[in-house]
């Protein structure tokens, strides 16, 4: 018999997501769900430069929050729902490697599939720059907390995927999930929830603290650059992403019980 | 190889298995019989760590599943009840992967992946999507990936699922073939399959092992009491208070 070696967490994790990334084209589902979120993105902002003439990328970001309430549901649902519905989960979890591992490695197979669409939205930073002269600082700010609010939404969704054996309820919880955790910070949201419980602030208190929108406007539309107020949100985010993807693991380890 | 002892496994109250022990040595290949729901598959899934005994201990090669399920699946090679397979990969890429996963590096990948195409004939289909092969393929396919990592424990669901007699035939051969060394245990609802390639037989009925013999022994008692081993079978599971009439 022959002696038995261990792939390493990360040489694992990399290998999984190559595997997931690839496997991801397999079907035309990834192209048309990217290809349209970048057609909605850029028709935004261009709309914005044309319609309204002013050259600045606020609408995409602006509407990016509600994109991702579809997209990453859409994405984060092939995490692990398709394993259990083909059962493939029973081939992953019984490789000796560990779960963490695999799980990390699909997730970032998404987390690869939402950069694209970023990328796909880039065009519109090099037509700004040749239309005159946007504030780059800002605009890579607004792309990092892009990038920051997409992997938390993604991990939210990969770690519903892992719950549901149907595509379809893992979509729904993760969309619904995403719509409350944005909306509670939501100046309105808060203003009713404040009302309905006069003297709580519950609804203030939700949206410093439970809300993802507030991390992301912060990075989105901060007056100035410096490095605190760019962390700290980008902290926070990143937070709620190793939160909800041990969560995924946890549930992935679970099918095992 | 293969220690069980007093293992447990309950679903929603229903005993699935109930005080299971046995033990199998290397180069020996056994057959689990039993009709559906008999708890067959709940096992082998144990046994691979897939799922994780309520009480009880099992062991892998000396190594307790739930204290290292790790160190347990790197000796142990698996196929599943419905052979699961990453349908879009074509066949190389996919044993490729599941070899990477065992922690081999290329020249080895390379090595076994051409060892298990010769064997298992499956050099025609290696550029082949998975979900484009037939079914006797696609058993192929899955039990190369359990042979990839040169397992000292092999685990068979139900491996002539779907198998014509030739390929049934072929099988067979294959086992005997490997057999040395390794300790083997497949599932199969068919008697004459379990009896025609197992050294020994273990008889689970509603989660209990009702019987664990060599074949050759249980053969004899059958001829001894005038009965074909079938019936000698279905006398076991009635003694036990089991049923056997459909319905």
């Amino acid at each position: 018999m022959a002696e038995h070696k261990r792939l390493p967490f990360v040489q694992t994790a990399w290998a999984v997501c190559a595997r997931e990334w690839n496997a991801a084209f397999d079907s035309a589902l990834a192209w048309l769900t990217i290809a349209l979120a970048v057609l909605a993105l850029n028709a935004t902002a261009l709309n914005e430069f044309f319609l309204a003439g002013r050259l600045e990328l606020r609408a995409l970001f602006e509407t990016l929050p509600m994109v991702l309430v579809v997209l990453a549901p859409a994405l984060g649902m092939r995490l692990w729902s398709e394993d259990l519905r083909q059962r493939t989960a029973e081939l992953w979890l019984t490789l000796p490697v560990r779960t963490g591992a695999i799980v990390l490695g699909k997730y970032l197979a998404l987390l690869g599939l939402y950069t694209l669409v970023l990328v796909g939205t880039l065009p519109l930073v090099i037509l700004l720059c040749q239309l005159g002269d946007p504030p780059l600082l800002a605009i890579a700010r607004g792309y990092l907390g892009a990038l920051a609010l997409g992997a938390a939404l993604l991990a939210i969704a990969g770690f519903f995927s892992t719950l549901h054996a149907e595509a379809l309820s893992a979509f729904v919880s993760a969309a619904f999930t995403a719509f409350v955790l944005l909306a509670l910070g939501d100046a309105r949201v808060m203003a009713i929830l404040d009302g309905l419980l006069p003297g709580s602030g519950l609804g203030s208190l939700l949206g410093e603290r439970v809300a993802l929108l507030g991390a992301y406007q912060e990075l989105v539309y901060a007056p100035s650059f410096d490095w605190i107020s760019t962390l700290l949100p980008v902290l926070r985010l990143l937070l709620v992403t190793l939160l909800f993807l041990w969560g995924a693991q946890r549930g992935a380890a679970r099918n095992r019980a | 190889m293969i220690r069980v002892e007093g293992v447990h496994k309950s679903y929603a109250g229903t005993h699935a298995v109930a005080g299971v022990s046995f033990t199998i040595q290397p180069g020996e290949i056994v057959g689990f019989l039993g009709p559906n729901g008999a708890g067959k598959s709940t096992l082998l899934r144990m046994l691979s760590t897939y799922l994780e005994p309520d009480a009880g201990r099992i062991e892998i090669a000396g190594i307790d599943t739930v204290r290292d399920p790790l160190g347990a699946r790197a000796r142990l090679g698996y196929l599943p009840e419905h052979n699961p397979l990453f349908e879009g990969m074509r066949v190389r890429e996919c044993l490729e992967f599941l070899a990477h996963m065992r922690g081999l590096n290329r020249e080895e990948r390379e090595q076994r992946l051409g060892l298990a195409a010769e064997q298992l004939g499956l050099a025609a289909v290696l550029q082949k999507r998975v979900r484009e092969c037939s079914k006797g393929y696609r058993q192929r396919i899955g039990l190369a990936g359990a042979l990839l990592g040169d397992p000292a424990v092999l685990l068979l669901d139900e491996p002539t699922h779907g198998l014509d007699p030739l390929q049934v035939l072929a099988l067979r051969e294959f086992l005997h073939g490997i057999s040395p060394g390794r300790a083997i245990l497949f599932s199969s609802h068919i008697l004459a399959e379990v009896a025609a390639i197992s050294s020994r037989v273990l008889l689970l009925h509603q989660g209990r092992l009702l019987l664990d013999e060599p074949t050759a022994t249980l053969e004899q008692r059958a001829r001894a009491e005038g009965i074909n081993l079938e019936q000698h079978i279905v006398r076991v599971i009635e003694r036990a208070g089991g049923s056997t009439r459909l319905g």
